[in-house]
């Protein structure tokens, strides 16, 4: 593994070793890997494509399917999902089917090859609200069903949580521009530094949105940490998401104390166990609530935080903060945990911040009461991470081409 | 990505695409090319007929594989003969899948024991429906002598055969070769004046694929013994692309019309055969591995090829390989070609310099201090044998040079392959 922030820490398959890895594919029937993916990836049919040495069907297969093929590639946690029913797990470990992807991707990139293709002029233009993964999908997919696209984004940059969330080792911000330009290529304008909304910091309002475009396709994101009482007003306790973009902005240069300690077992705390070891941070603590056989992050984001050598401890739930000082106490035995650190981040969830956008949203939690990509107004709809689901890369993906179905079937009811 | 027009015409018949299945257990009944079709092959080769007197009876087990460290089916041996049905049966199927799939192409091969009975065979199969023949003149595990390779072997039986087939009907002619000879165009010479319309090939090469160390007999076992019988899968296709291009540089068969048979499974190797000269492609040994699908990235890889060669048919891609296969004795040999080693991308294993000691002519020196390699212009004589087994591909081409006292312009010689098989760069 490379120990900068800003190199990608898994090395690429070269042709010979991603036909190696191809070759260990058993091209089973009615494959398991092709009927587990959120976002419809058909996994057998690319894996089958590279093992007789059709690349570009390979890339056909997987941008046709999903706009972020590239990025899904390297952040998505496919022992969740494709690789869980892998066939070949009985013979030794599953196929790398993300390595694959990133292989057959990384090729298209190389040789300059489109996939998608923006459709026929429809005369119907749709506002999405936000840039994260599932707005760039449901914009790829729009464009592809030939309506126009502007996507408006409070943010100096596109891209969410992609540019925002996971850490450059991870997920590079060349990555994220490829897809980016695949999206403006495709014909959707991304307009950045303008928020939307009735607050004070807001530029337009939803309803002047309506008044421009046949549909507004809201994704908010969970862009707010959460905070837990008891460290409330702490001055030494800082919130995942907003150290992530932190360091993503600095380009992994900023300055961090030796000692810090991190509570919560998700992937965005291995995020932040591991980005601290990159920025050189030579005690990590991370704090986990879960017991380890109910560990919430990825295997690969757990095995990278262990490689980096972050301290992991499981079963602890925070009871007392005092500057410095966190006291915790194990949710089974009977057991008392007292840690000082120079600075203590939480990733214990994430909120979405709706309070301005001048919208009745019917939340449940931090997702929408209903399923599904409509709202209690027609022309309204939501996607991303407020949606119900998993909230990682390729359930966006899958939320962002639901949307676009969605508006492109309410667009066609009104002709 | 749009599909490229993959059609092709071969004797005057269109194929939608040139991927046929062989005459074989791949197509032995309506069931089986009815999926082949709906997967997308253009043509079956319908499992080779013949009069209800001939009875097959096939031996259990069949097959056999050879292997090479991890890589099953680098070679396919096989048993077994002919159509196992009642010949009524098989005509009445081939009426029905063309009645269905009336754009997709069927070839019946056929396989009499004399003469009346090719004509017979010729006869039938056409009123059946089929689109052209091709006659098995080469199945090498015949039960009977009067069939099969002993007769491909025979110019002049073939020659016969080929006569008495085209008295029996009007459709186009293949004679399937048979690749257990030493020159295969003397017998396609005498399969075209008797009549053929062009040549397939090639069939399965007479083989011993592996023998049991305890029991002392050849594989597959049947009951104690063994027999000689055909090989097939990617190993033979060197073999099929060697017979191919000789029979296409002869000036007697200057463009002959070719159904290319022998290891394909890839759109690589598909697209290899139409630049030696044929023009439909056969498969069989890579659908008994993996199934009818693999012809979804055949089509598709054939396609993405033509793009990227600037043509509109596959037609102007037939036999353009054909011209630069010289005899040996007219090749270039006026310069050497040296290795040259990426020092960055060398992992330090010396594989190369174990094959260059043992296998070549000991041009590579090896450091045990600092495991690092390094090449004895002096003693090295440009074979690549070091590249070839290098496992990082980290060994290239230098620069050709002019061998001492040759005239020769190094700039304008051409070694490097603009697209090695599965570019490994």
């Amino acid at each position: 593994m490379d120990d900068t922030y800003e190199q990608e820490w898994r090395e690429g398959y070269t042709p010979a070793t991603a036909m190696e890895e191809a070759s260990r594919c058993l091209l089973c029937q009615d494959a398991p890997c092709s009927q587990d993916c959120p976002a419809s990836t058909d996994p057998a049919k690319f894996i089958r494509s590279i093992r007789f040495l059709n690349e570009e069907g390979a890339v056909e297969t997987i941008f046709e399917n999903n706009a972020l093929g590239d990025i899904c590639a390297r952040v998505c946690p496919t022992e969740r999902y494709c690789q869980k029913g892998c066939s070949r797990t009985d013979i030794d470990h599953p196929i790398d089917i993300k390595g694959l992807q990133r292989y057959a991707t990384d090729y298209a990139y190389d040789i300059s090859m489109k996939v998608l293709e923006a459709g026929p002029d429809t005369g119907h233009s749709i506002a999405i609200v936000g840039s994260g993964p599932a707005a760039l999908q449901a914009a790829a997919s729009l464009r592809c069903f030939g309506h126009a696209v502007d996507i408006y984004e409070r943010q100096p940059t596109p891209g969410g949580m992609l540019v925002h969330g996971i850490p450059a080792y991870r997920l590079p911000d060349d990555i994220v521009n490829r897809a980016i330009s695949r999206v403006k290529e495709l014909g959707a304008t991304i307009h950045c530094d303008v928020s939307i909304g009735t607050g004070p910091n807001d530029d337009i309002t939803i309803g002047q949105l309506l008044g421009k475009h046949d549909a507004v396709l809201l994704d908010p994101g969970l862009s707010e940490g959460k905070m837990l009482p008891i460290f409330k007003d702490n001055d030494n306790v800082k919130l995942a998401v907003d150290f992530l973009d932190e360091v993503r902005s600095s380009k992994g240069t900023m300055k961090v104390p030796d000692n810090v300690l991190v509570i919560g077992g998700g992937d965005v705390a291995m995020d932040v166990s591991t980005t601290l070891k990159k920025l050189g941070v030579p005690t990590v603590t991370d704090v986990i609530w879960e017991c380890s056989c109910e560990f919430l992050a990825s295997k690969e984001e757990l095995d990278g935080a262990r490689e980096m050598g972050v301290t992991l401890i499981d079963g602890y739930e925070p009871k007392e903060a005092s500057g410095h000082q966190v006291t915790f106490k194990h949710r089974v035995i009977d057991s008392t945990l007292t840690i000082s650190a120079d600075l203590i981040i939480l990733a214990v969830g994430q909120r979405a911040d709706l309070d301005h956008l001048g919208v009745d949203l019917d939340l449940k939690g931090v997702e929408m009461a209903q399923e599904g990509p409509a709202t209690s107004d027609p022309h309204i709809f939501v996607t991303g991470d407020i949606a119900q689901g998993d909230k990682t890369v390729v359930w966006a993906v899958r939320r962002g081409k639901e949307a676009a179905g969605a508006i492109d079937a309410s667009l066609k009811g009104g002709e | 990505m749009k599909q490229m027009d993959l059609s092709i015409d071969f004797l005057g018949v269109h194929f939608e695409n040139p991927f046929c299945l062989s005459s074989s257990p791949v197509g032995n009944c309506y069931e089986m090319c009815a999926k082949a079709f709906d997967t997308g092959w253009g043509g079956i080769v319908y499992k080779t007929l013949h009069t209800d007197d001939f009875v097959v009876d096939e031996v259990s087990p069949r097959f056999d594989e050879l292997t090479k460290e991890a890589t099953p089916f680098v070679a396919f041996k096989n048993m077994e003969q002919i159509a196992e049905h009642p010949l009524a049966q098989d005509l009445a199927d081939i009426t029905r899948l063309k009645k269905e799939h009336p754009n997709k192409i069927i070839i019946a091969s056929i396989m009499g024991q004399n003469e009346s009975n090719w004509t017979e065979l010729a006869r039938k199969v056409e009123e059946a429906g089929a689109d052209m023949i091709e006659m098995n003149l080469s199945c090498p595990q015949m039960t009977s002598h009067a069939m099969g390779s002993d007769v491909g072997e025979n110019p002049d039986l073939c020659c016969t055969c080929c006569a008495a087939v085209k008295r029996g009907s009007k459709l186009p002619v293949l004679a399937k070769m048979t690749p257990n000879i030493t020159d295969m165009t003397e017998v396609a010479k005498a399969c075209m004046e008797g009549g053929a319309d062009g040549i397939s090939a090639i069939n399965t090469v007479k083989s011993i694929a592996n023998v049991d160390l305890d029991r002392h007999i050849g594989m597959p076992i049947v009951n104690g013994k063994s027999a000689v019988s055909g090989l097939s899968g990617k190993a033979v296709k060197p073999i099929s692309l060697r017979f191919i291009q000789q029979m296409r540089a002869d000036p007697d068969l200057k463009d002959l019309p070719i159904s290319g048979i022998g290891g394909i499974e890839t759109w690589r190797d598909a697209a290899e055969y139409i630049l030696m000269g044929a023009t439909t492609l056969q498969v069989t040994t890579a659908v008994m591995q993996y199934g009818y699908r693999i012809v979804e990235d055949m089509k598709d890889g054939l396609s993405h090829y033509m793009r990227s060669q600037g043509v509109k048919s596959l037609s102007e891609l037939v036999g353009l390989a054909v011209p630069n296969t010289l005899l040996a004795d007219s090749l270039d040999r006026d310069f050497k070609v040296y290795p040259v080693i990426d020092t960055d991308k060398c992992i330090h294993c010396g594989r190369c310099y174990i094959s260059c000691y043992d296998g070549a002519h000991q041009a590579i020196q090896w450091d045990p201090e600092e495991r690092k390699v390094s090449i004895d212009k002096d003693k090295c004589v440009g074979c690549h044998l070091c590249r070839l087994v290098c496992p990082v591909h980290a060994i290239s081409m230098d620069k050709p040079e002019m061998k001492p006292g040759r005239k020769g312009d190094p700039d304008k010689i051409v070694i490097e392959p603009k697209d090695v098989m599965y570019n490994l760069k």
